[in-house]
């Protein structure tokens, strides 16, 4: 057993409204700069969409992720053999018409215009040309179903759905829509760090955390198209990539990131997971079937004796496997098992994780006429809106069962609550029972219920202690680096220089 | 939907309401109100939660969502806002009227039974028939409904003339003013809006987007306010439906002579405004924030200073009531005497004023000063000293203490103790609470506001406990001691205590809930009987037959008059036009910056439905032109599943600020935005007043401005051009 310590997110979906409070708060802090005005490391999609960059999840266009050949994981966007071909031109490498060029407009206009019989307009120009533009594309172009039979007709997801539930999707009163927040996922096998030929880019050994050495990156661009979640980026101007860092900085001095700490719907959650780093590629190489299993697998019981004492032998601070055990995503992640990763099957194995959205009950029309096909209070999982196999597409790598068990799992908890609070309307046994086949039991239907909607800041954002006189001693003696920081001259004047 | 759905739905509702004790929620946002018939179905829904007992219960009743603004401590708030600590009474006027009649919408309509459904017997003569302008100047004449200017004469100028005619007492001269007006020698400056004496003449916008955001019919404000160019195309038509309103051949365009505005933007009034002074944003100044949304009141505090010349909106007013009394010094030595009408007003005695509907015009009734006529007060104002006033808590909320929403108490005490221990200003031999400085005002706000000094609620309570024989102050006894001043509060922001002046309970960390005072306390509700009411016993409802909720069509387009000069050029589609709360502005505030235009579109698109962008072959993100009698709007098309046929949306609020391109069928004119093509319209039977709750009360009752119902046509557009 090899146990490495990481920091790990669950998205609530359910709890997601939109508002894109996330992506502003990263823009503004990080992104705000030229040649980084088109890169959005946290945005929000809707599904069904085609997201950012469009058509991000196509990876017969994008060859992003792993696939397994011959039993060895193998980079899909490059090979040993292939990588001299692509080093100049990687053709599945998206370009700027696949995410959008940038714009602002020409407000000096509305100062300068000569004087004429109308009012002037500040008309769109291009943040990287400075020239007039159509504006033809955006980060977030398909907002609410915009230009439905372009994008959402056209989500990778909607494939295995049968012609009717492709139909109800785009008919009005039976259709839905639901937000897709997107950060880095921080992967255990990440195929951006696999794919750099220069080793810019690696995996923070304390929490995990991918970052990218702004030094050493050569902008080979092999990162960008080895993601399969289209999360690094080429920034024009200083001719490096960049990617999301989880605001390591906050984080060291404990405080949540940034898109964390300002989500409005509360639907974010950050905590520390145990790992087994041993099993990576074994697990990485499951059949697909197996994967999001096979990754749960490597989760490590932060309550385990043995499990305590390897991560102590590796150097884990007992502070950070307190943290470990009181970490929101191990809830939601091993125990409850509700939250789930995203295209699992692109085998990088991400450590972001979602709870997948309840629906409104699908609506069925007769003539003009609008009825509930179910008659339950609460509505059969299986008639929402949303139909299964498209979120077995985005969190089951295609297979339905862990997602049905999620769904299950949520709507068992409502009809709890519902016990508790209309005394009289639900029936006990019918409560108890769903919550059985729901593999529920009361009490964790209360953890589920008050981690879902009583959460606190500090439940929601369990952030393990930065210990950075650890990673200081590692370098420098302490007391030398402490005289070396500070505001000011970082080198002080010396005598006779 | 299925009628069994109906029933169903109403069988889950009724059993939920019963299990949980009225734990049924509506909650709506802003678009039921901008519907002609709003009224009818709000109250639907407040009848189905009547029913089930689900009002006055913290979890039920009907959460409406328009706006967001609550003066939590609005006593004190409104002594400052509206001189009350120095005058009488203020003239305040309901945005909807105002507009409808300055901007001389009126004259684009005829009679509203043409699309208002009405009983074909009426009960109570033929105040259900004619056209909305004639019952706006009769809301006026009886009482009903403020309206500014109020005379064809200055106020000034009269009271002049009545001392010269012997009014010694004030009185006399109301008497006086009552006897012109009854004699037709002085009129209502409603009964003749295109009079030029009747013109507004200089428009202050401050803290809104007024010419663009608020603007319902956009177009008729740039033609009759501003008299610059326009793309309305509808002609007048209400000649031979007005009979009480002066008609005038000409409708007179460029009324404004003046329009100052107050920004942290260079919005679409900006654009359009003589003046812009810079204002500063809530991160540059210190202020108060208080909303419905939650129970806190919170500071602004000055995190950077103001940039560049921009100044917080205090410092702005301050300065300006400094140069005018520098000015007032010569031209208003002395003081003078203004007479000001005002509405019968809610929560006073002017609530049991007309039982019945009797006009004093005709004789049916005495013309009486706030009972069958606007109350008329004399007020003596002190112009060369208006910045004094201005800078000085004033000495008459000593005298008669504060009030709000019916309720009264006295703060002589705490007014002496801020002279003691709070900055002061001292002139013309006179001390006084300062109000100088932005903090100062918060302070003065803070100190004597009911939610924020527990010793006030207190007393609040106990003046309640005399009206209504009920024990009541037991409600802020734990709170008694509650003190918040602005630097506490800039320290943690706390939530406001129990005060009768608010209807929910707030005690030990419970949320606020509206009524639950009434159905707890068993305090009468604000209403004619003080109790909830199904059924309106009133001649104004009773004769447009909504003494219940009932079912009323909508305004159709043919006789709505959105289309009657409009002409289809190229595959065109009739669309009912709406314009939302978007996800990402606050009206027009937040929508135009870099960020959000780029996760939008760029601009504010038009949304259609697939199958009718379809049959007139537009695609998504096609530039379309959008147009009715009103005006034209051109953009893009955001082509989506989501959008039921027969309607469009464009959210607004736009900017013509940016992204605007020309539009071919008003001759290559630079087109608008949203409330390009709507217009402003007035439910006549919401203007009634002087009944029970039907009393107005400043922005709290009044007609609201319809706008929903509009219908445009749509096609592609042929030729982009900037």
């Amino acid at each position: 057993m090899n146990v490495r310590s990481q920091i790990s997110m669950v998205f609530h979906l359910d709890k997601c409204i939109g508002c894109h409070t996330c992506s502003i708060a990263c823009k503004n802090i990080w992104t705000d700069r030229p040649g980084a005005e088109y890169m959005w490391w946290n945005n929000v999609e809707t599904k069904p969409g085609t997201g950012f960059p469009t058509a991000w999840e196509d990876q017969n266009k994008y060859k992003g992720g792993w696939d397994v050949k011959n039993g060895d994981l193998r980079l899909r966007s490059t090979g040993k053999g292939r990588v001299i071909f692509n080093i100049f031109h990687n053709p599945s490498q998206p370009t700027l018409d696949d995410y959008y060029e940038p714009w602002t407009y020409d407000y000096k206009n509305l100062f300068d215009a000569p004087e004429g019989g109308d009012q002037p307009t500040a008309m769109p120009v291009s943040l990287i040309t400075g020239d007039y533009i159509n504006v033809e594309a955006g980060p977030n172009w398909d907002d609410d179903l915009g230009g439905s039979t372009i994008y959402a007709a056209n989500d990778p997801n909607l494939e295995g759905l049968t012609a009717e539930q492709r139909e109800q999707l785009a008919a009005v009163e039976r259709l839905v829509f639901f937000y897709f927040p997107r950060i880095c996922n921080h992967c255990l096998n990440p195929s951006c760090v696999a794919a750099c030929p220069s080793g810019a880019l690696y995996k923070r050994g304390e929490d995990g955390i991918v970052l990218l050495d702004q030094n050493r990156c050569r902008a080979w661009r092999s990162c960008i198209a080895a993601c399969p979640y289209k999360k690094t980026f080429y920034n024009w101007s200083t001719g490096k990539s960049e990617k999301c860092i989880l605001c390591f900085p906050r984080l060291e001095t404990g405080q949540a990131p940034a898109c964390f700490h300002s989500c409005v719907g509360r639907i974010r959650y950050l905590g520390v997971l145990l790992y087994d780093a041993e099993r990576i590629e074994e697990v990485g190489k499951s059949p697909v079937e197996e994967l999001v299993e096979a990754q749960r697998s490597l989760i490590l019981d932060p309550f385990d004796p043995h499990v305590i004492e390897a991560a102590l032998r590796n150097g884990i601070h007992e502070s950070v496997i307190a943290s470990a055990q009181n970490s929101p995503v191990y809830q939601f992640v091993k125990v409850w098992q509700i939250a789930l990763p995203p295209h699992i099957e692109y085998r990088t194995l991400p450590m972001l994780f979602y709870v997948p959205p309840m629906a409104p009950v699908m609506s069925g029309k007769q003539g003009d006429v609008i009825n509930h096909v179910s008659e339950d209070l609460f509505h059969d999982i299986d008639d929402a809106r949303v139909p299964m196999k498209f979120l077995a597409n985005l969190f089951g790598a295609g297979h339905e069962g862990k997602v049905r068990y999620a769904l299950r799992k949520q709507k068992a908890v409502r009809w709890y609550r519902r016990l508790l609070l209309t005394v009289g309307d639900v029936d006990i046994a019918t409560a108890e029972r769903m919550l059985f086949e729901a593999d529920c039991t009361p009490a964790e239907a209360q953890a589920i219920y008050e981690l879902t909607s009583l959460c606190t800041f500090e439940q929601r954002f369990v952030i393990p202690p930065a210990h950075r006189e650890e990673a200081i001693q590692m370098m420098e003696e302490p007391l030398l680096h402490k005289q070396s920081v500070g505001f000011g001259f970082l080198s002080g004047p010396q005598r006779g220089a | 939907m299925s009628r069994d759905m109906v029933i169903r739905f109403a069988r889950e509702w009724g059993t939920t309401a019963k299990l949980t004790k009225g734990k049924c929620t509506i909650i709506i946002g802003a678009g039921i109100n901008h519907w002609y018939h709003n009224n009818l179905m709000y109250r639907a829904g407040i009848h189905a939660l009547m029913l089930c007992g689900c009002v006055g219960v913290n979890g039920g009743g009907l959460a409406h969502y328009v706006g967001q603004e609550k003066l939590a401590p609005m006593e004190s708030w409104s002594s400052i806002a509206l001189a009350k600590d120095w005058f009488g009474p203020s003239r305040l006027q309901n945005a909807p009227s105002w507009h409808y009649v300055h901007t001389d919408q009126w004259r684009y309509e005829k009679s509203f039974t043409d699309y208002h459904t009405v009983p074909i017997h009426p009960r109570y003569g033929n105040l259900a028939q004619g056209h909305t302008m004639d019952m706006q100047v009769r809301a006026v004449q009886n009482g009903w409904l403020p309206f500014y200017p109020q005379f064809n004469q200055n106020p000034l100028e009269l009271v002049k003339e009545a001392q010269a005619a012997g009014a010694k007492t004030n009185e006399e001269i109301v008497a006086y003013t009552v006897k012109q007006l009854k004699d037709r020698k002085l009129q209502f400056s409603v009964e003749d809006p295109d009079a030029a004496e009747n013109w507004p003449r200089v428009w202050f916008i401050w803290r809104g987007n007024a010419l663009m955001s608020s603007a319902k019919g956009h177009e008729y404000f740039l033609k009759h306010y501003l008299g610059t160019h326009t793309n309305a195309i509808a002609e007048d038509m209400a000649k031979d439906s007005v009979q009480t309103v002066m008609w005038h051949e000409k409708a007179p365009e460029g009324k404004m002579d003046l329009v100052v505005d107050l920004n942290f933007r260079m919005d679409t009034s900006a654009l359009y405004s003589d003046i812009v002074l810079p204002a500063a944003t809530w991160y540059e100044k210190k202020d108060l924030n208080s909303t419905d949304m939650h129970s806190f009141i919170h500071p602004l505090s000055e995190a950077v200073p103001p940039c560049w010349e921009s100044k917080s909106d205090w410092q702005i007013f301050r300065e300006i009531a400094k140069k005018f009394s520098e000015l007032a010094a010569k031209h208003f030595p002395e003081p003078v005497k203004d007479i000001v009408a005002v509405p019968l007003a809610h929560d006073t005695p002017a609530e049991i004023a007309q039982p019945e509907i009797k006009d004093w015009l005709k004789g049916e009734v005495d013309a009486i000063p706030g009972k069958t006529m606007p109350g008329l007060a004399v007020v003596t104002r002190d112009y060369k000293n208006l910045y004094n006033q201005f800078i000085s808590y004033g000495p008459l909320v000593k005298t008669n203490g504060l009030s709000a929403h019916g309720t009264k108490y006295d703060i002589q005490d705490f007014y002496e103790e801020a002279l003691q221990i709070s900055p002061v200003v001292t002139w013309d031999g006179n001390t006084y609470p300062s109000l100088f400085d932005d903090e100062e005002a918060c302070n003065i706000v803070l100190r004597f506001a009911t939610v924020t000094n527990g010793e006030l609620a207190y007393r609040s309570y106990q003046n309640m406990e005399k009206k209504v024989g009920l024990p009541l102050v037991h409600l802020v006894e734990k709170s008694r001691d509650v003190r918040v001043d602005f630097a506490a509060l800039l320290a943690r922001p706390q939530r406001f205590i129990n005060s009768p002046m608010w209807s929910g309970l707030v005690t030990d960390g419970r949320p606020y809930a509206p009524f639950t005072y009434n159905v707890e306390c068993l305090v009468p509700w604000r209403t004619l009987t003080g109790r909830q009411h199904f059924y309106l016993d009133h001649p104004g409802y009773i004769a447009f037959g909504e003494h219940l909720p009932t079912y009323k069509p909508k305004p159709l387009p043919a006789e709505y008059a959105d289309l009657r000069f409009s002409k289809e050029a190229g595959p065109t589609k009739m669309l009912n036009y709406l314009t939302p709360h978007g996800k990402w502005h606050i009206h027009s505030t937040y929508g135009d910056n870099q960020r959000m235009t780029t996760l939008s579109r760029g601009v504010e698109p038009f949304w259609i439905n697939v199958e009718d962008a379809a049959d007139i072959n537009i695609e998504d993100n096609d530039w379309v032109e959008v147009h009715n009698d009103h005006g034209v709007v051109v953009t893009r098309a955001a082509v989506s599943a989501r959008i039921p046929r027969g309607i469009c949306i464009q959210y607004h609020s736009p900017e013509r600020t940016y992204s605007v391109p020309r539009s071919p069928l008003r001759g290559d004119r630079r087109a608008g935005g949203h409330n390009s093509l709507t217009r402003v319209r007035l439910k006549p039977n919401l203007m009634v007043g002087g009944y029970g709750q039907f009393t107005y009360h400043f922005n709290y009752w009044g007609p609201t401005g319809v706008n929903r119902d509009t219908h445009v046509l749509v096609r592609k557009l042929p030729e982009l051009k900037w």
